[in-house]
Parts: C-alpha cells; structure tokens; sequence
C-alpha cells in the first residue's frame, strides 16, 4: 500500500492487460474460447473486443446455469466491508458501480453514462443513466454512491478498504473522515442531483476511472439499508441488486450461492446465463469429480491433478495477480545485510523448475520486483515484459551463488549460517518452501534452512513486527500500476519487510508520485525501472513467480472473464451452450 | 434427589463460566490479530480494535462479554459478514451438523453394538477376530482418507449419492458424510459392547437366569444385553456431543456448512468471538449431556448417587 | 475323613509308614489345577493363546523393526529431492519382470486412462523407487518409513507422558476424596470441556512446532481418560483391607499409592496405554491434515497421508505405502491391546 500521494498524470486511462499466464507455460491452452489473451504484449486498444465478440455467438443464450466452483466461502456481501476476491467477484455478479470491466481489463461506464474531468483532473462528473433500477424498484441515484462511499471510510464502520478512496483514491477528507477528524458528510463527493455525482480529488489521479469497478465504491441503497440495519447482506432479502444478476440464495459463509438473471437490468439483453450456481469446494478431487460429472462447468485443479488434466482441451492456466518472493529481514539479521549473500541465495533459486516441476499451474517465473501482465505502460506494453532486463541480478547460476556465498562468508568470518524461513501453512506455500531449501542448502555449502509453517494471519505479524529472518509472501496488485509494488520499499513503508533503506530509490519513488517526473509519463515509466533496477541491484527481495491458477473451463462454456486485478472473474458475457 | 440435580447443575454452570474465562485467555495468547491485514495502516488497526473493544483490558472484555452472553448476544465475527451476530451464523449451521452427527451416532451404534454382540458371543473364533477388524479398520484410515474412498467409489462411479452436501437433498447428500463420520463410533461401541457383553454373561445372575432354565434369546435379551447397554450409554453421550459439533474434516471434503469448519477457520484468521462461541457452545452441549447422564444414571442406579452425595 | 471313620468299625491305628515321605517330591509339587505361577507368567500365557494378539505384536515389531532399519536400506534420505525423477511409480528389481512394480502406472485422465512407464520416458533404466517418488523426486520407501518412525517416537512418548500425568492425577484424586477430589475433578471437568481442537492449535501456534510440541498437545488430548481410568480403579481399591493395613502400620499417603495400589491397578493401566497409542497415530495425521503436523520436510505418517491426499486420484500409489503401514499399526496395537486386556484381566478370562 502506498503512502505517498499519487498523482500520476497520465494523458489516456491506464489499460490493463491480460494476465498472459498461458505464454510462459502450459502449452495447449488456446484451444478454449475464453477471454485470456495469451499474449501479453499485447495492444490492448487494438485487441480488446475481439476475444469478447468472438466468443459470443449472438443470442444463443440457452438460459442455462452456469455452475461455478469457489475454493474458499464469501466473507462477506457488504461491497465496502468485504476484502477478498471471492466475495468482490459474488458482489459484482449482482452489483454494478459506475464503471466496470471488460474483457481487458478497461474501465467501461456501468451506471454512469458519461463522465466529464474538470482540466486539472482534480474534479470528475459523473452523469448517471437514467434506466438503472435497483431490484426493489427504486432507481440508482447518485445520493446511493455517496451514502456508500460515506460508509467506506466511516470510522465507525472500519472498513479495512477504507485506503482504496484514501491513499489511492485520493478523495478529498478521506483521510480525515478514516482518522476521526472530520465528519463523513466532509467526504469530497456530493450528489449534485438525483443524476449527477460530483467528486473532488486531492490531486489528479491518473487511473481514478478503473477504481470505480473495485467494489469499495459500489453504491448502496441508503433507505433500503436502513430497513435491514445490522443484517445488511446477509441474506437475499437483506440484498438489493442493480447488476445483470439477483441474489436468491445465500448466507453467510455459505457453501452454496445461487444467482438468478435480472430481467429488470438495463442490459439484460447481453445476459445470456439463465443464472449463477456457486458451490464451494475446499478439497481440490471432490472439485475434479464434481466437474468430470457434470456438475461444475469450471473448476480449479491442482497442481498434483495437471497429470490428469493437462491434455484436456478445458484446461487453461489463469494469471491471478500475485507475485511471490522471499523477503529477507535486512536489518535485523546482520549476515543478510551483506549484499553477497543476498545475491548469492537469489541467484540459488532455480524458478524455473519450481513452476514447471512443483507447482505445474502455469505459474511463470519472475525476475523483476514487479510481476508480469498487469501494468501496462504509456506505449501499452507491459511493464515487465521483459523479464531478463535484471536477470543478472538474481538468475539461477549455480556456480555464480557459490562464489558470491563464498565470497560473503569470508566477509562475514563465518562458514556456516542458518537460517529459517516462515511460510504459510498452505498447499502451495509449503510446496514452494520445501523446494526453496533443498536447492539453496545443495547450491550453497553450510547454509541450512529450516522452514517454520505457520498461520497466514501469524506469518504477517511476524513480518510486521520484523520478528523473522527469511520469508516466503505474496503480494497482489490493488491497481493497475508498478507504484503498487514498487511503493512498497520506501523507508519506514509498514510492508518494507526487510527495512531496507535507500535514499536514492526514496527520491525517484518521490519524484514519481509528487514530482516533476509524475508529469511525463514517458519519463516517470523510464525513472520506475531506474528504481526497480536499484530494488534488482540491492537483491531487496528475491522473487520467485507470478502466480497463476489451472482451470478447467468447460469447451461448452465461453465468454467468463478473467482478471488480475479487482475482480477475478466476470460472468456478465458467459455463454453455456 | 432434587439437592444432588441442584447441586450439579449449579457446579455445571461455575465450570461453564471457568471455561469461557479460560478462552478469553488462552484467545489473548493467540499468536497474531484479527486485524493485521497487510494493507492496513497503523491507524486503521487502532480504529478496527477501538471499534470492537479489543483495546480494553481482558477483564472489562470478559465481563462485558458475559453479560452480553447472558442476553442471548454471542458478539459478531470479525470476519465473515462484518457485524453479523454470532447467533445467527451459527442458528442455520448447528442444526446441520447435529443432523449429520446424530445420523452418524445411530449408524455407528447400531453397527457396533451388532459387531460387538456377535464378537462376545463367538468369543476367540474367527468371527470374533473378525469383528475386531472390521470395527478397527473404520478407524485404521485417517478419515478424510475414508470419506474421498467413498466418495469416489460411490458418489462418482457408482453415483449412488451426491459427491457434496446440497440443501435441496439434505437426506441423500448425509449419507456419504454420516458413514465416514460414524466409523469412530462404530468402532469404540463395539470393542465397548464385546467387553461389557463377556463382562455379563460371565457373571453369576446369568448364570442363575440359566440354571433357571431361561432359553437363549430371552436370556440374551431380557438380561445380558440390558445390563450390558447401561455403560454403553456413558460412552455414546461424549462421542455425541463431538460428532454433533462436528468434524471439520468431514465438512470440508463433502462442502458441509456446519459448524466444524467455521471453527477451524476461525482459530486460524483469529476470529475470536467466534472461536469462544462455538467452544462454549460445544461445552455447553458436553457438559450438558454429561449432567443428563450423571442424573440418568443417578436414577437408574442409587449406588452412583449415593456414592456421589457422599463426597 | 469323617465318613470313612464312620464306616469302619474298629480304630484305625496310625503305623509308621504313613509318617514317611513316599519320595516322589517332583509329583507332588506339580499341581496342574494351581500350578504356582506369577501373575505375569499366566499373563504372557494367557497372551499367547489368543492368536490374535500375537499376529498384532508380531506387526508392531516387523513394523517398528522397518521404521528404524527401513529409512537405511537404499540410498536415498528422506529429504533428498531431485525434481528430474519426480512422480516415479513403485518398481523393484528382479520383480518388475512380472509386470507388477516395473514402474509404469495408469493415469486417470479426463480424457480417459493413459499408461506410461516415466522411467523409460526419462531414460532411467537403472532407477529404482521400490515404493516410487513423490513430486519432489523424494523416495516414498525412505519417507514412509521414517514418517513411520516419527509417528511411533511421537505416540509412544505421548502415551507414556499421558500415562504418568493422568494416573497420578487419578490415584491422588481418588485416593483422597472429598474436597481434593471435587476439586480436581472440576479441573478436569473444563480442561474437558474446552474443544481438544482449540487447545491443541493454540499450543502449536504459541509453540515453536516440532515433535516435542506435537507430544505435549496429544498429551493433553488423552491424559484425561487415563486419569478417570485410574481413578475409578482408586476407588474401588482403597477401601480394601491391605490399605487400611498399610495405614494402620503408618505408611503415607504417597507410599500407599504408588507403591500399595499403583501395583494392583497396572493392567487396566498398560491396556489403556495401549490403546491411546493408535489414538495418537491418528490425532497426529489430523493434525497434519489440519496443516499442525511435523514442520517440513520431516514427515510422520500422518503427514505422508495428506502430502499423498491431494495426488490421490492422480498418483494413488504415492499415498498407499504410509495409508497401508498406517492401518497395519493401527489394528495391530488395537489387536494386542484387546490381547493384554483379555490377560490382564482374568474375569474375561472365561465365559
């Protein structure tokens, strides 16, 4: 998370691309009519229908569920209490904010019909259309957004995402209103009338347009709220919908959800799904056989299951966003302070044969401190398309890693070091773990690893309290730019694990933000790598792979839309034939 | 006899009061907060334990817990619905996992007490040995091992019942879940069964019953097995209460929305109001059931009470 | 004798010879109907002739006899991975020319069963995994034998640990009734009452996990019966007449419990302990499965299960080595524990 103002000034809204898992590794993934683009260079101006068009065969809706299967339950339908992918993807099912996403990734008007930004792009109009209804009947109006965004930086409500209108957003008195100083009706949005929602920015924010799809901003139907109180979304009658679906069957952490179309939806003529059938499954073989069956049209599989799975037409691996890494703690731990041992365990880490030999999900290694396919920059190329750009810095080379281990132990007067890595007590994470000490105990002589599982909650605390030496972590991107990676190693960020410090990197992240830099997006893109290549340099993190999961998605069924950031699967274009 | 039921329902509720005491601790030692999300600032963390009372002293939060408890308010959960009552998360999960625990009980008493009648009957023959092992075997695997075994032989190749829990056929979608979970039980009651059964039919009123002239199943009946289902009660009532609060393996393979697994992910993302609720509704029901079967037996058998005024 | 005096008419006059010895003092000192015996002679005698036991023992050795020798006997450890032999099903020398254990396997796929031998494919003629690899390229033979070896160290040490905690617990409670009892036994009462699951993950989360810590909570998941076990047994024993004895002749408390009735009470003792063995086999692979188990890579028994659990319909026979030997232990310590209770407990001797 950043805390440094944003107030990148960018002259088109930032595309994001496709996640392009399906480039790097698994191979026979093209096949399915999903939306993936595997590609991940790709223009995405100039592509980004197509896949969506394509795959929809007009008016062939066969009015069918379409049988979805989720790994872990709904936290919670409340658009700005919940934090986690699955339940931003529930919501969005039955909840359109201003904007949404399509097929790319692109910010697109929802409920807003157009938006006007002032010159300064520090004040956005936006027009609401006028056939937007919420399921009860009464019409979206802007006073909705503002009752809802009111919500979301409410102290009294605490909502952990409270920082997307904050520190990201940039909403005027949002950071008062979350600290207690000043009322929420001090909030910098207003409802100019019934149609029309007006909000003023601290500075100008260049992707401030592809925030309104996260569903921190969705609205919420003041009066509606009111009726229900406390129990707001946590059944279908305490749920009202505005979006292409109605929520019929739910509760709170339920295993099963069931969505029906909204026929009163202002687009429902594009909606071909008859509904969405949610079933959560925690055990990855009961997922397979429910989908071998017949009973799911997509499901997740398991790197163990690739073998079965793996020359099946259905199967595509999906990028979902995350970049893991190992943070070393650079300030507590004197031996990881010395620069040669830091290269050479990175350079000891063989990430190639972690994702095609352990994880085989089609997890594609990453050599830079900012993961591949989700930030396009101004030309619209990816921003760490080119993955040997720093690769001198941390590829495996086995023989290089024992000469910088030796040459760091000599410095050190040490010919043994030990050290424990704390990981969490996940499928994956484990795998990873184990992986991450076999090869740097064989590559790099007395050097032993002990690996501490624990807790995903426990392992952040530690990390937090800076009670660890090294570290297995993910981190996924909250939007669609490097400065939400390379935000986080600033001296004194609370997610700079290592407590690294750097006063060149704090200046270039500084000048991007707030500085002239943030003005010239083609400098502000250049002085970006010249930080990351400090980040590379320093070895600050050691990165493993950008994190992609292995789907089946059923040859029948086409058109569900995959996305890195913010909302990781959009049925509103799904056909089930 | 109303002093000693007074007497134990009055110690049942001070070991109840205990028990929370002793959660709302052992939660403050819980490594981790519920609230340490990495994309929260410092001051959001002070405001989300500000908002629910997490920055007061443990006895300010116990009493007022208490207190709270006594209205009927169990707190909300931290995590799932932000703000939802405990109550209600648990009122639509709990009569889930009784149901599928209570089937589970039935099948496993009922196949136990078979197998262990006929392993005390044909005592040291191979149906003896094999009963032993049919009743071990159901324990021999771990659990989750056992009910994936079935689900696939049943749910997915013979298709017999669903693979997973599903509301719309809550009688079909237990069965498979009921089975693996009642093999712990089966097993216990048998091997229990087969010793109180040799246990009684060695003793010296059978044998009187016998010289009496009494015939084969009524001597069966009418004595040894009654004598012998008495104990067997003491040890079904425990294994009750842990089938109804549920497994969590269970749940999670066959997609159960009971309570055990709510349980589990609760200790794991720190979700401390829903951890002490649903121990202390588990205790609740195991002290409970104890208490019931204490006074049961206390009116069965006057030995057992006397016994325990006297102490 | 005082019928046959009856029937005769005259006196008998005792004569010289019936005073002496007739010689045969070997007939005579064996008594078939009461041969003396000690108590744990009869016992193992009595073990013996139930054949059920025997064959359990008989697993628990070649078991235990495996779980130490078994990780030693190829090259491989239990931790050495190497990726380019990953998923390697079973072969064995000599027997993979009958077809079985030659190394190939039947994969279900979504687009049906596939057989392929991955050691031709990978050129490896001269690799052999007699139980095959996982997906780290680790040998399961190695693994499921030194996962065996954790899994015992941890449940018999837990079981005996529980053993000495819970009887003392029970005899020092039974023993001295009243208020020392009440109130011992509310303790037990809500150490009871609080969900074993939320006891034990807190323990290993505050804990640094391993083995030792693993011991410690299966411990406190079982001293409880063993301590009501010894207690009812305290009971019934302390009113009998060798403790008032010991009293009256001034033995203390603790003398009169551990060394009067500790003695009486070991079988119950020792049957219990042998059934919580199994009991902590089993805990141990829940805890695993709850991801609480043996800190990688170590492994147990339990935790080979659930690493095998996700490949089981991929893999099955990367699961099916700790699964078989897990499930041999479990009925044979069951086995031998009905054994011993049967021995030690001579009213269930007869019918």
């Amino acid at each position: 998370m950043k805390k440094k103002l944003l107030s990148v000034m960018l002259a088109s809204v930032l595309a994001m691309s496709m996640i392009g898992c399906g480039s790097s590794a698994v191979s026979g993934v093209t096949e399915t009519e999903t939306t993936e683009s595997t590609d991940s260079a790709q223009s995405t101006d100039a592509a980004q229908s197509a896949d969506a068009t394509s795959a929809e065969p007009a008016g062939e809706g066969s009015g069918e569920d379409l049988n979805v299967m989720l790994e872990t339950p709904v936290e919670s339908l409340d658009p700005q209490q919940a934090t986690d992918g699955t339940s931003f993807e529930v919501i969005a099912d039955y909840t359109d904010g201003l904007m949404q996403m399509d097929a790319d990734g692109q910010a697109v008007n929802a409920i807003a019909e157009s938006v006007d930004i002032s010159d300064d792009g520090l004040t956005y109009t936006f027009h609401l259309r006028a056939d937007a209804n919420w399921s009860n009947g009464d019409p979206v109006t802007a006073n909705d957004f503002v009752f809802a965004w009111q919500r979301a930086v409410d102290p009294e409500i605490a909502s952990e995402y409270s920082y997307m209108l904050s520190d990201i957003g940039q909403i005027v008195n949002a950071q008062d209103v979350i600290d207690g100083a000043k009322d929420k009706s001090e909030l910098g949005v207003t409802a100019v009338d019934d149609k029309t929602l007006e909000v003023k920015l601290n500075v100008p924010v260049s992707y401030f347009l592809s925030l309104m799809y996260f569903p921190t901003f969705y609205p919420v139907n003041e009066a509606f709220y009111e009726s229900v109180g406390d129990t707001f979304a946590t059944s279908p009658e305490t749920t009202l919908s505005n979006g292409a679906f109605v929520l019929d069957d739910y509760q709170p952490a339920a295993t099963a959800i069931h969505l029906t179309k909204n026929e009163n939806y202002y687009d429902a003529a594009k909606v071909k799904l008859a509904g969405l059938n949610y079933q959560v499954i925690q055990d990855s073989q009961q997922a397979l056989m429910s989908y071998q069956n017949g009973d799911l049209d997509t499901t997740l599989v398991n790197g163990e299951q690739v073998d079965q799975v793996k020359d099946d037409p259905a199967f595509a691996a999906i990028g979902a966003g995350y970049m893991w890494y190992i943070s070393p703690n650079i300030k507590e731990v004197k031996e990881l302070d010395n620069l040669n041992i830091r290269y050479a365990i990175t350079m000891a880490l063989n990430r190639e044969a972690i994702t095609t030999d352990v994880l085989k999900d089609g997890s594609a290694p990453t050599y830079t401190s900012v993961p591949m396919d989700f930030a396009a920059g101004p030309d619209g190329s990816d921003f760490s398309a080119d993955q040997t750009m720093f690769s001198d810095y941390c590829k495996y080379d086995a023989a290089a890693a024992a000469d910088y281990w030796a040459k760091g132990l000599e410095e050190l007067g040490i010919t043994e070091l030990n050290l424990t890595m704390i990981h969490d007590a996940d499928d994956a994470p484990i795998k990873v773990a184990q992986v991450v000490k076999e090869q740097l105990e064989t590559t790099l002589p007395g050097l032993t690893v002990d690996l501490q599982q624990m807790p995903k909650k426990e392992r952040v605390e530690r990390m937090q309290e800076g009670e660890f030496e090294i570290a297995l972590t993910r981190w996924g991107p909250d939007y669609a730019d490097p400065m939400t990676y390379l935000g986080m190693w600033v001296t004194n960020n609370s997610n700079n694990y290592g407590f690294w410090s750097n006063a060149e990197y704090d200046k270039i992240i500084d000048e991007c933000t707030t500085g002239e830099t943030a003005m010239d997006p083609a400098a502000r893109w250049a002085a970006l790598y010249d930080a990351e290549k400090i980040v590379m340099e320093e070895a600050v993190i050691f990165p493993l792979y950008t994190q992609c999961n292995a789907e089946l998605i059923s040859t029948s069924v086409s058109g569900i839309e995959f996305h890195p950031v913010a909302l990781n699967r959009v049925y509103k274009n799904a056909v089930k034939n | 006899m109303k002093k000693y039921v007074i007497k134990r329902v009055v110690t049942a509720l001070f070991t109840l009061l205990a028990i929370t005491l002793i959660l709302f601790i052992l939660m403050q030692l819980m490594p981790g907060s519920p609230f340490n999300d990495e994309k929260l600032n410092d001051t959001q963390r002070a405001s989300l334990y500000a908002k629910y009372g997490l920055d007061q002293p443990i006895v300010v939060q116990f009493f007022r817990y208490v207190i709270n408890m006594f209205k009927g308010d169990l707190g909300v959960s931290y995590k799932i619905s932000k703000n939802t009552p405990i109550t209600q998360l648990i009122a639509s999960r709990l009569p889930i996992s009784i149901g599928v625990g209570f089937a589970a009980v039935m099948i496993g008493a009922l196949v136990g007490l078979c197998l262990g009648l006929l392993a005390a009957f044909k005592k040291d023959t191979v149906w003896d040995t094999l009963a032993t092992i049919i009743s071990v075997i159901g324990v021999s695997v771990p659990s989750y091992v056992f009910a994936l075994a079935l689900s696939y032989q049943f749910g997915f190749k013979l298709k017999w019942f669903p693979m997973l829990f599903s509301a719309k056929d809550v009688i079909g979608s237990s069965v498979l879940p009921s089975i693996s979970l009642s093999m712990f039980t089966m097993a216990s009651i048998a091997r229990f069964t087969r010793a109180e059964m040799i246990e009684v039919l060695g003793s010296d009123y059978m044998l009187l019953a016998e010289s009496k002239g009494l015939s084969g199943n009524k001597l069966i009946f009418a004595h040894a097995l009654r004598n012998a289902l008495i104990p067997i009660i003491t040890v079904l009532a425990p294994l009750v209460v842990d089938l109804m609060t549920g497994s969590l393996v269970v749940e999670k393979i066959f997609s159960i929305p009971g309570v055990g697994s709510l349980l589990v992910n609760a200790i794991q993302s720190n979700d401390y109001n829903v951890v002490i609720a649903l121990s202390f509704i588990y205790s609740a029901m195991y002290i409970g059931i104890m208490l019931v079967v204490d006074i049961l037996y206390g009116v069965i058998d006057p030995r057992i009470r006397v016994a325990k005024e006297g102490d | 004798m005082a019928d046959t005096t009856v029937l005769t008419k005259e006196p008998y006059v005792p004569q010289d010879e019936d005073f002496k010895l007739k010689g045969n003092i070997e007939d005579i000192l064996v008594d078939t109907n009461f041969a003396s015996q000690s108590f744990w002679k009869e016992v193992v005698a009595r073990f013996r002739k139930k054949k059920s036991a025997v064959l359990g023992l008989i697993f628990v050795l070649v078991i235990t006899f495996f779980a130490f020798i078994g990780p030693g006997m190829n090259q491989y450890t239990y931790s050495g991975q190497d990726l380019s032999q990953k998923n390697l099903a079973p072969r064995i020398p000599i027997i993979e020319y009958t077809g079985f254990f030659d190394g190939h396997e039947n994969i279900a796929t979504t687009k049906g069963t596939k057989t392929v031998n991955l050691y031709f494919e990978n050129k490896l003629p001269d690799v052999f995994y007699w139980f095959g690899s996982d997906n780290f390229g680790r040998d399961i033979w190695t693994r499921t034998w030194s996962g065996a070896q954790v899994s015992l160290i941890i449940a018999v040490a837990a079981a005996i640990i529980d053993m000495i905690i819970g009887m003392s617990y029970g005899l020092i409670s039974g023993y001295f009734g009243g208020k020392v009892d009440m109130v011992m036994q509310r303790i037990l009462e809500i150490a009871n009452g609080i969900p074993r699951l939320v006891i034990v993950t807190l323990l290993l989360l505050v804990f640094k996990p391993g083995m030792l810590t693993i011991i410690v909570a299966l411990m406190l998941t079982e001293w409880v019966g063993m301590s009501r076990i010894a207690r009812a047994e305290m009971l019934k024993l302390k009113e009998q007449e060798f403790v008032l004895a010991s009293r009256t002749l001034g033995a203390g408390s603790m003398h009169i419990i551990f060394s009067e009735v500790l003695p009486n009470i070991i079988g119950p003792i020792i049957t219990q302990v042998m059934f919580s063995i199994p009991t902590a086999i089993f805990t141990e692979a829940f805890l695993s499965f709850v991801g609480l188990g043996i800190p990688v890579p170590r492994c147990s028994l339990g935790s080979l299960i659930s690493e095998g659990f996700n490949s089981f319909t991929t893999h099955p026979y990367q699961i099916i080595p700790p699964i078989v030997v897990m499930a041999l232990l479990m009925l044979s310590f069951n086995l031998v524990a009905d054994g011993l209770r049967e021995a030690l407990d001579p009213k269930l001797k007869e019918m």
